[in-house]
């Protein structure tokens, strides 16, 4: 511990005069970091003329109604299972997809081992800038823009390498003998990537499930090139299109922000542990 | 740790297949394993970043009107194109200030929670939410912050009786990359400050129980102990966040759009803003900015694993 | 039930430069309990795998009952092993653990049940069979991956260190617990291991092993009694056989054994293979067969020597190891002295060799050079 520990209660007394600045500063930033988190969470329960009158009071009368009005006159709920649909398939195909391709890196020795290996990590440095631009004209060739299938596929394609990566890390520190115990007992390949690698990787898979989660229901510049009708948007994009077209309707918008920051709250307040090692997994391994 | 080490390296070297062998898996099994991932991949990334690079080299306009143009694209660009200069500088302001600024913050972070500080569970958790938000819901919120008339930063100046001092943060070009660049940093500090936390929990107890007994204050400690003993943390922090700014385009885009007066233009948002606002109709050209900057955060990215390769090899 | 017939087995690894197996002969009779020892890294898991089918064959052939198997998988050669980390799969309870290995043999329910119960009844694993092996002890976790042998009722059970993660009191009891296992069901049974104890008291015969090749086949005591070269004679015994550096004189006919001051008549051994020895052997003694005192003084067969200074007492409560340099000699020797001894570091003694349980070693080729009997024509008396 940096400050030295209290050994008597005068010496105690001293110590908490000491880190005074530091318990002040440490305050400060909670209020810096939770505080604008807050401050939504109020005004989406007000209405903008109530707002405009004084952005920072408290809720006089609770409007619960106005996330009825945000989900059904503004369009949020179709955003809403946009959104929904796009992350959930496409972290369930992540999911899948990516375990598939590290239980053959972190198991199997093959020709072209290397090669596989290298082409779906070099997507760890690809920068989405890259393919963006070809990736809008190859959709509109395969008639997948300005479809939710389509997002899919390039949110798979660009997620597949951390997944991987990830995955890959975990599943070789899975011991070999389980494997040849498996086979001994009479198990296929796949049988056993199925009954052993896939259960046994199960808190490895939760990490880059909520991973792909935050990140996929965050993602922005994919959709923004790859969407453009109003009933296909996801969360960020009807969000941006709503503060385009209401721009002085703050209260409807704070409603809109708080539909989308709904679900990652609750999953935070449930896992937050998961999903702090979720979010920090690519960095620290 | 963070692994930067080349990934390609850590490959097992892959022995020619024999007949019986507990690692060795049918093709069918292979197949069946790696083709989907690898039919993804090929359509949806390869194809594309190949495509990119051909389109670099010629003018593409709708209903396939397609021509050669060579390295003219690359030509304009690096002499001609002064929005891309100005997108290039504000790019690298922002990389290298806001990355000193998240590494630094976060590390200050961290060692406050580490100093035995009350709560230090249930600040974590506050102090990292902002990761969790989305590049438009933090730009929204901040977009109301720095409102010249009702928004947080004037409120407070103006409740300070420092009134003079008030701002149209994200109007004016002076201020506006800076704002922008308050925001980002607000959004990451946690990420940073997690990282260094975990790494502080990992340093090994007897190393600093020892320096305790050398009667080392915590300022003698934090330098001479603990500051050294997390450089790899440090340095590796350092090159991600680095690298990630490098690309930043959702939150000026949401926030400024790269305005006032291209004074938050970075490379991403001009080439968006290329390919898809102006009326140029050309794909070709944002293509050779995307393929340029690549290879730049590449050469980044090549220059700085090798230097860590080189050093960092801390033994406990 | 089945043998196992192992011929000219080598194994190269890919990029290792040596072979990791040279070959290798070895026939395991039906029902027979043998076991391969050797130190840490002679190949010993190797062969294992290989007859597993775990591992390809470099050359040679493994057959069971009589038919080649290199090209069976391994899931097809009927045989069931026990591995040194256990290898329980983590995520199920003991009862699928055990469970696991019958459902893709086309067993019936009922039967995989009758199976699973009796083996975990035999086992003393009726309490556990819900918990996960997280929730298990080390014993139980090893009692846990005999049982997953068992179930499966295969042509040959394969062991690879399997008690070498318990600690020595379990190691008795489970080691005691195999091998009752093991003669109950008849089963041919392969066991590696390097602890020589186990070796020892578990196998009909023990195969040793060294740097990939086989260096001595035979039942555990024979072995034990006649090592065929200083590798086994060291490895065998705790601790191990002295062995002494001497110098040999003599004609054609009668040989003398030199050593420090003290010169032996070598009546044990043929001259004229002595003869050809250059001069040089290495006389191999057990500690037990050196007395620190004069329990048979008269015998002929002993031979005293003097002058031999203590290094060390190392007292065991059952046994007292006192450590000797003899004048003369580089090699320290170890005598297995009663629980007791007198010696004191620094003093000097006497001690008395059994030059009737010597062995005397080539230096150059460590083989042993075979005695003749030669108690009848010297009218030595019997030894109990
Ligand atoms: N997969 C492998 N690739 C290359 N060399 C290997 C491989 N497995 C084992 N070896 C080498 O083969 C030799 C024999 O190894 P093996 O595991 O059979 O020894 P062992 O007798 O079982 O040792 P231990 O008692 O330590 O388990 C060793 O030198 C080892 O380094
Ligand atoms: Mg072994």
């Amino acid at each position: 511990m940096i400050a030295p520990a209290a050994k008597s209660p005068a010496h105690n007394w001293a110590a908490h005069l000491r880190r005074s600045p530091l318990l002040a500063f440490m305050l400060i930033y909670t209020v810096i970091s939770g505080g604008p988190f807050l401050w939504v969470a109020v005004m989406s329960l007000r209405t903008t003329p109530e707002i405009f009158a004084s952005p920072y009071a408290l809720p006089s009368r609770v409007h619960w109604e106005k996330f009825v009005e945000a989900w059904t006159k503004s369009n949020y709920g179709t955003y809403f299972w946009n959104s929904t649909i796009v992350v959930v398939t496409a972290v369930a195909l992540l999911t899948i997809i990516g375990a598939m391709v590290a239980h053959c890196l972190a198991r199997y020795r093959f020709r072209g081992n290397r090669l596989v290996r290298f082409v779906i990590l070099s997507g760890l440095i690809l920068p989405p800038q890259l393919m963006i631009l070809s990736l809008f004209q190859i959709l509109l060739e395969y008639r997948l823009y300005n479809t939710l299938t389509g997002l899919i596929i390039v949110y798979v394609a660009g997620h597949l390498a951390i997944t991987v990566y990830i995955l890959e890390g975990f599943f070789a520190q899975i011991p070999q003998d389980l494997f040849d115990a498996a086979r001994l007992d009479g198990y296929s390949d796949l049988e056993i990537f199925w009954r052993i690698t896939l259960p046994i990787g199960v808190p490895a898979l939760f990490t880059t499930v909520t991973l792909n989660f935050i990140i996929l229901w965050n993602e922005f510049l994919y959709a923004v090139v790859l969407l453009t009708e109003d009933d296909k948007r996801t969360l960020p994009l009807g969000i941006m299109h709503f503060m385009g077209s209401h721009q002085l309707d703050v209260g409807m918008l704070a409603t809109g922000l708080m539909i989308a920051i709904g679900p990652v709250i609750l999953l935070y307040a449930l896992f937050s542990e998961t999903m702090i090692k979720g979010m920090t997994a690519g960095a620290v391994r | 740790m963070t692994n930067f080490g080349p990934f390609w390296r850590t490959a097992r070297q892959s022995p020619p297949p024999s007949a019986l062998d507990a690692r060795r898996a049918s093709r069918t099994t292979l197949i069946v394993l790696l083709g989907p991932a690898l039919v993804i991949y090929a359509a949806f990334m390869i194809y594309p970043v190949l495509r990119t690079f051909w389109n670099s080299v010629h003018v593409i306009k709708p209903h396939n009107v397609e021509a050669f143009v060579g390295l003219a694209n690359f030509k304009e660009l690096l002499g001609n194109d002064f929005i891309f200069w100005k997108a290039v500088g504000n790019t690298a302001i922002f990389a290298i200030v806001a990355t000193i600024a998240d590494v630094l913050g976060g590390l200050l972070l961290a060692l406050a929670l580490f100093s035995g500080a009350p709560f230090v569970r249930t600040l974590r958790l506050i102090w990292f939410t902002p990761v969790l938000m989305s590049y438009v819901v933090v730009g929204v919120i901040w977009v109301w912050i720095y409102d010249y008339d009702w928004g947080l930063a004037n409120v407070i100046l103006r409740s300070l009786g420092l009134g003079s001092l008030e701002q149209s943060w994200l109007g004016d070009p002076r201020t506006a990359l800076w704002s922008v660049m308050v925001t980002h940093i607000w959004k990451w500090l946690g990420f940073n400050m997690i990282i260094f936390l975990a790494a502080l929990y990992a340093l090994p107890g007897d190393v600093l129980g020892a320096a305790e007994l050398d009667n080392c204050g915590w300022f003698a400690k934090l330098v001479h102990i603990i500051i050294p003993m997390l450089r790899p943390t440090i340095v590796n922090l350092t090159v991600l966040s680095f690298i990630g700014k490098m690309m930043i385009f959702d939150l000026v885009w949401i926030m400024t759009g790269g305005g006032p007066l291209w004074s938050t233009e970075t490379v991403s948002t001009y080439v968006y803003k290329r390919a898809f606002d102006w009326n140029t109709f050309d794909l070709g050209y944002p293509s050779a900015i995307a393929v340029l900057w690549f290879l730049i955060i590449l050469a980044f990215i090549v220059a700085l694993t090798r230097l860590l390769r080189q050093r960092d090899r801390l033994e406990f | 039930m089945a043998t196992v017939a192992i011929t000219a087995l080598s194994k190269l690894y890919d990029g290792g430069g040596e072979l990791a197996v040279k070959d290798l002969s070895l026939t395991v009779a039906d029902g027979e309990f043998m076991v391969l020892l050797g130190p840490s890294g002679c190949g010993k898991s190797s062969v294992l795998r290989m007859i597993a089918g775990l591992e390809p064959i470099t050359s040679g052939t493994v057959a069971i009952d009589g038919k080649v198997v290199n090209e069976v998988p391994a899931k097809d050669r009927d045989i069931a092993m026990v591995f040194q980390s256990y290898a329980l799969y983590p995520h199920m309870d003991v009862f699928n653990n055990l469970a696991f290995g019958l459902r893709r043999r086309g067993i019936a329910a009922s039967e995989i049940e009758r199976r699973v119960q009796g083996a975990a009844a035999k086992l003393g694993l009726l309490p556990f069979l819900k918990r996960k092996p997280h929730a298990l002890s080390g014993g139980q976790r090893q009692r846990v991956a005999l049982g997953r042998a068992i179930v499966r009722e295969p042509k040959v059970f394969l062991f690879d260190e399997p008690l070498s993660n318990l600690d020595a009191a379990l190691r008795v009891s489970t080691r005691n617990e195999l091998i009752r296992q093991q003669r109950e069901l008849g089963i041919t049974a392969i066991y590696v291991t390097h602890d020589q104890i186990e070796a020892m008291t578990m196998g009909h015969r023990i195969c040793i092993m060294s740097k990939g090749e086989v260096v001595q086949i035979g039942k555990p005591l024979e072995v034990y009694r006649n090592p065929a070269n200083t590798f086994v004679a060291r490895f065998l015994g705790n601790p191990p056989m002295n062995l002494i550096p001497v110098t040999i004189q003599g004609d054609a006919r009668s040989h003398q054994l030199r050593f420090g001051g003290t010169s032996l008549a070598a009546r044990c051994w043929p001259a004229e293979r002595l003869s050809r020895l250059d001069g040089k052997a290495l006389l191999g003694i057990r500690p037990e067969d050196v007395y620190e005192a004069s329990p048979r003084s008269g015998d002929e067969r002993l031979v005293a020597i003097t002058g031999a200074s203590v290094v060390a007492v190392e007292p065991l409560g059952a046994e007292t190891l006192v450590v000797l340099s003899l004048p003369g000699v580089s090699e320290e020797v170890i005598v297995r002295s009663g629980r007791e001894s007198k010696l004191r570091p620094g003093e000097h003694a006497t001690i008395q060799l059994d030059l009737g349980a010597a062995h005397l070693f080539d230096q150059a080729t460590t083989e042993v050079i075979a005695r003749i009997d030669v108690k009848r024509e010297a009218g030595w008396p019997r030894t109990a």
